[in-house]
C-alpha cells in the first residue's frame, strides 16, 4: 500500500480488501458513504440520500490500512478522538522488548483492521478472554495507531545507541513551561485516534495489556475533541473558541518538505519517519472567559467567529502582516498567528494533531482543561524554534501553561505482515 | 476481600467448585474447537524423526488470504513429537497449542509475524489430538499418533499434577493447624486483658489465614464470619471476625467483653475450617486449576485490599497481610510447576523470575522491630510506594492467571 491515509469502508473490510478497489480521495465519513454506495454500481447512478442508520454503520466501518510507507495518524485526516499514552520499558532484556515491539506491531495492524487481539470469549471454562473485549462489534472507526520512540529508549539499557537518530534528544528547557515530571518523557508512545473513544482506549488498554510485565504506562491524556483540520476537513475549534489549524500542513509537498524524515537522520528506519512532539497544555479557561473579544481576537490574529485574520475577511485569507489599521498593524506582531507563521520563521511549518481535552477540575477547583498539543515535523528543531518564541512573547502565556512534554522519534510505516517496529535493532 | 455479594459472583475466587459444577461447565464450553476442513493440507504418512523425536513444522500463515495453521504433516509415530512454529505473515494468530480433548499438553505463545521460530516437545501415546491455533479461520485441526496407547511418559503431566494438588491439600492443612495454635494464642491474650501482647498475638496469626485466603473464600459462611471489614458488613446483621476485634485492639486499645467474645468467635470458626480443609485434604478435592485460580486470586486480593490499605484499616498491618498472600500464591505455584514445566517451561519460567522481583522488593519493607516483621502501612507510605507495589504485583498476576487453563483437568 503507497497510499496509508485512503480510508475504506463499507460492511466487510475483509471483503472490501480482497474483492474492490480502495477509495480514491481522503475523505472522511461522507465521502465513505457515497463511495461504499457507489462501488459496485453504474457510475452515472445518482447518489442516493442514504438514513442515519447507514451513514452511522459506514462511519463505524471506516478503516485505514496498516501497512504503508508512513504511519497511520500523522497525515491521516484528524478522528474525533485521541488517546495518548507514553510508556517507560520496564524489561531489562533487548529481547523482551523486541518481544514488545513484534507484539504491538501485530496487535496494532489487527486492532486497525476492527479485529480482536485474541478470543474474546475463548471456548475453555478456564482460558483468560484474549481480548478485553469492548470494542467487539464496534468496526475500526478509522483507527489509527502511531508508535513512537522516546530519547530514552536509546540509552545504555538495550544497547541501541546505535541506532539512535542524529540529534535525537529530549526537547531543551523553554520559556513559559512548567512541566511536571509525571506528565513529561517517555520510552514508547502510541497515539490512538478513532472516532469512537472507546474504539481508542480499547487499543491502548490492549497494547498496554499485553506487554504489562515489560511496559509501564507513564502518563496519558484523552482527547475527546479534534483541534486540527486536515485536507477537506471544517476548522474544528480548540477550547478557547477559536479556530485552529486553518494553515495546517495539509499537502503532499508540504509534507514532504516538513513532515517526513529523509536521509539526514542517519537511520535507514526513520526515512519516511516523523518526529512526534506532545505538549499537555492547560488552559486558565475561566480567566479566558471573561477576556473582551477584542483583547482575545488580537491575541489570536483571528476574527473568533469566522476565523478571518485580522487582515482579512474569510478564514482561508491568506494573513498580510504588513496591513495597516489607522496607523497600526491589522494583526499584531505578538499576536499567536503572527509568531508561528512560516513567513516569520524562515518558512518553518509543522503538521499540527492537537485534541482538546479535560480532566474534570483541578486541585484548586478550576476547569482542568487544555489542548494535548501533537505536532509531526522532520526535525524537533522546528518545533523548538517556533516554541522559543511563543514561549517568550506570546500573549496568550497569559492564559495558558505547558505541563507535559515528550518528544519521540516516529518509524516509517511498515511494508507489510511478518515486519515490526524497531525490527532493525535486533538483527 | 471484598463483600460476601461480589465474593459469591466472581468465579475465580470460589475456587472450590463441585465436581458436578465443574463437569456442567466444561460441557457448555465443548462447542467451539471442532476440527473442520483442512485449509493448507499437510503431506501425507508420518512425521520424519531425528534427535529422537518426530519433527513437525508449524507455519502460521495467510493462505489465500485467510489466517491458517499450516502443520508439514499431521501424523507421527507414539514417542516424542517437536513442533517447530514460526509466523510467516498472520498478525491474528500469535500461539499454538497442542491439545488432547481440552488438555493443554504443548503449547507456545508469542509466535509473532517476524520472530524467530520456536518449538515445543510432547511425548504422545496413540491416539488422536488436536493442533489448537486461536485465531486462525480453522482453529482446530486433528493431529492424528500412530502406535501403542498411553503409557507412563504420556501421563507424566497428570501424574506430577495430582502431585502438585496433593501437596498443596497438605500445606493448607499445615497453615490452618499454624493457625489454630495462633488464635488460641490471641484468645488467651486476649482473655487477660493484654492490649500489646493481644495485638502482637493478632499480627502472628493473620498470615497464617491469608496465605491460604482463597480456600477460606470457598466456604461461603465461614469467610464473612472471619474476615470481614466493617465497608463490607451488612446492615443489621452482627460484625465478627478478625477485624472488629483489630478495631478494639489498635484503634481503641482497649480490651471489652465483647472483644473477648469476638476471640472466642474466630477460635470456633477457625476450628470449623480446620474441619472443612482437613475433608478437603482426605478427599483429595483439590484440582489443579483451583490452586492456579487461587494463586492469581490472591494477587486480587493484594491489588483490591492491600495495596489500597482496606484491609488492616486499624492495625496498618497491611504489607504483613501482602506479604503472605504472596507467599501463599507463590506455593500454590511451585506445587503446579513441574506439570507447567512440561506444558509451557517459558512461562513457568517468567513467573518463577516475576516472584523473585516482588519478593526482592518486598524484602525491602522488612522491619523486624515492627509488628509482623513488616513496616506499618501508613498513608505516607501508601501515597509514596502504592503505585510502585501496584505496577509490581500486576506484572506478576499477567502470566500468573495463564497457568489455570493450561493445568485445568476440564
Amino acid at each position: 500500500m503507497t497510499e496509508p491515509t485512503e480510508p475504506t469502508a463499507g460492511v466487510s473490510r475483509r471483503k472490501f480488501f480482497s474483492g474492490s478497489a480502495a477509495l480514491a480521495g481522503a475523505g472522511g465519513m461522507a465521502l465513505g458513504v457515497a463511495g461504499a454506495l457507489a462501488s459496485g454500481a453504474a457510475a452515472s447512478a445518482p447518489t442516493e440520500p442514504v438514513s442515519d442508520v447507514e451513514r452511522m454503520a459506514a462511519r463505524a466501518n471506516l478503516s485505514y490500512p496498516f501497512y504503508g510507507e508512513h504511519q497511520g495518524g500523522i497525515d491521516t485526516p484528524p478522528q474525533d478522538h485521541l488517546v495518548f499514552t507514553a510508556f517507560d520499558v520496564t524489561a531489562t532484556s533487548p529481547t523482551e522488548l523486541q518481544l514488545v515491539l513484534a507484539k504491538w506491531s501485530a496487535a496494532m495492524a489487527e486492532m486497525t483492521s476492527g479485529a480482536p487481539v485474541g478470543k474474546v470469549e475463548p471456548g475453555r471454562e478456564q482460558a483468560i478472554p484474549g481480548d478485553t473485549g469492548e470494542a467487539t462489534d464496534m468496526g475500526p472507526q478509522g483507527l489509527t495507531l502511531t508508535l513512537g520512540f522516546g530519547p530514552s529508549l536509546f540509552d545504555e539499557r538495550f544497547g541501541l545507541a546505535p541506532f539512535k537518530p542524529a540529534d535525537f534528544a529530549q526537547l531543551p528547557a523553554m520559556a513559559g513551561e512548567s512541566l511536571d515530571p509525571a506528565l513529561t518523557g517517555g520510552d514508547l508512545c502510541i497515539q490512538a485516534c478513532a472516532n469512537d473513544p472507546q474504539v481508542a482506549y480499547h487499543a491502548v488498554r490492549n497494547l498496554a495489556r499485553m506487554a504489562r510485565t515489560m511496559v509501564k504506562t507513564k502518563w496519558t491524556v484523552l482527547g475527546f475533541g479534534r483541534a486540527s483540520a486536515g485536507a477537506n476537513q471544517t476548522t474544528p475549534r480548540n477550547l478557547m473558541g477559536f479556530k485552529d489549524g486553518t494553515r495546517n500542513v495539509k499537502d503532499v509537498v508540504d509534507l514532504d518538505a516538513h513532515v517526513w524524515v529523509g536521509e539526514e537522520a542517519g537511520q535507514p528506519w526513520m526515512v519516511g519517519g516523523s518526529y512526534l512532539v506532545a505538549r499537555k497544555i492547560h488552559m486558565l479557561i475561566e480567566t479566558w472567559d471573561e477576556d473582551t473579544i477584542g483583547d482575545q481576537q488580537s491575541i489570536f490574529g483571528r476574527t473568533k467567529g469566522e476565523g478571518a485574520p485580522l487582515s482579512g475577511t474569510r478564514e482561508h485569507d491568506v494573513p498580510d502582516f504588513h496591513a495597516t489599521v489607522a496607523g497600526a498593524p491589522a494583526i499584531a506582531p505578538d499576536s499567536h498567528i503572527a509568531l508561528v507563521a512560516h513567513e516569520n520563521n524562515g518558512g518553518t511549518k509543522i503538521l499540527r494533531r492537537g485534541y482538546n481535552f479535560t480532566d474534570g477540575l483541578d486541585a484548586v477547583g478550576r476547569l482542568d482543561a487544555g489542548l494535548m498539543f501533537l505536532s509531526f515535523q522532520k526535525n524537533p528543531i522546528q518545533f523548538a524554534t517556533l516554541q522559543r518564541k511563543l514561549g517568550s512573547s506570546d500573549r496568550l502565556n497569559e492564559y495558558i501553561r505547558h505541563v507535559g512534554s515528550g518528544v519521540f522519534a516516529v518509524p516509517a510505516g511498515l511494508p507489510a505482515a511478518g515486519s515490526y517496529y524497531g525490527k532493525e535493532f535486533f538483527a | 476481600m471484598s463483600s460476601l455479594p461480589t465474593r459469591t459472583l466472581r468465579s475465580k475466587t470460589a475456587v472450590l467448585l463441585t465436581g458436578a459444577t465443574v463437569l456442567a461447565l466444561s460441557l457448555v464450553a465443548c462447542g467451539s474447537a471442532t476440527p473442520q476442513g483442512q485449509a493448507g493440507a499437510a503431506k501425507g504418512g508420518a512425521a520424519p524423526v531425528s534427535n529422537g523425536a518426530a519433527q513437525i513444522a508449524v507455519s502460521v500463515e495467510k493462505v489465500n488470504g485467510d489466517e491458517q495453521c499450516v502443520p508439514d504433516f499431521s501424523n507421527a509415530p507414539a514417542g516424542p513429537v517437536t513442533f517447530t512454529i514460526s509466523n510467516k505473515d498472520a498478525s491474528g494468530v500469535s500461539e499454538v497449542e497442542l491439545l488432547s480433548d481440552k488438555r493443554i499438553l504443548g503449547e507456545r505463545e508469542n509466535v509473532i509475524p517476524g520472530l524467530k521460530a520456536v518449538s515445543f516437545t510432547v511425548t504422545l501415546a496413540g491416539g488422536e489430538y488436536q493442533l489448537y491455533c486461536p485465531g486462525a479461520v480453522t482453529e482446530s485441526k486433528a493431529f492424528t499418533v500412530s502406535g501403542g496407547a498411553a503409557t507412563a511418559a504420556a501421563n507424566g503431566v497428570s501424574e506430577k499434577l495430582m502431585e502438585g494438588t496433593d501437596g498443596y491439600a497438605k500445606y493448607v492443612s499445615g497453615q490452618v493447624d499454624s493457625l489454630v495454635l495462633a488464635v488460641a494464642a490471641l484468645q488467651k491474650a486476649v482473655d487477660s486483658g493484654d492490649v500489646a501482647a493481644s495485638q502482637k498475638a493478632y499480627a502472628q496469626a493473620r498470615p497464617f489465614f491469608e496465605r491460604i485466603e482463597p480456600v477460606a473464600e470457598s466456604f461461603p459462611d465461614l469467610d464473612p464470619a472471619l474476615d470481614l471489614r466493617v465497608a463490607d458488613v451488612e446492615p443489621g446483621t452482627e460484625w465478627t471476625g478478625f477485624h472488629p476485634l483489630e478495631k478494639d485492639l489498635f484503634e481503641a486499645k482497649a480490651i471489652t467483653e465483647k472483644s473477648k467474645a469476638l476471640a472466642a468467635g474466630i477460635v470456633k470458626n477457625v476450628g470449623t475450617l480446620k474441619t472443612l480443609t482437613a475433608e478437603l485434604e482426605t478427599k483429595g478435592s483439590y484440582k489443579p486449576e483451583e490452586l492456579a485460580n487461587g494463586a492469581s486470586g490472591l494477587l486480587e486480593e493484594v491489588q483490591s485490599s492491600k495495596i489500597t490499605g482496606e484491609e488492616e484499616a486499624y492495625s496498618k498491618l497491611d504489607l504483613v497481610d501482602f506479604a503472605a498472600n504472596i507467599e501463599g500464591s507463590q506455593q500454590a505455584f511451585e506445587y503446579l510447576k513441574p506439570a507447567l514445566k512440561d506444558i509451557d517451561a517459558t512461562l513457568s519460567e517468567q513467573i518463577t523470575t516475576q516472584f523473585e522481583t516482588v519478593n526482592t522488593a518486598l524484602a525491602g519493607y522488612k522491619d523486624a522491630g515492627a509488628l509482623g516483621g513488616f513496616k506499618a502501612y501508613t498513608e505516607e507510605l501508601k501515597k509514596s510506594d502504592a503505585a510502585k507495589l501496584t505496577q509490581l504485583i500486576q506484572s506478576l498476576q499477567a502470566p500468573l492467571a495463564k497457568i489455570s487453563e493450561k493445568v485445568a483437568t476440564v
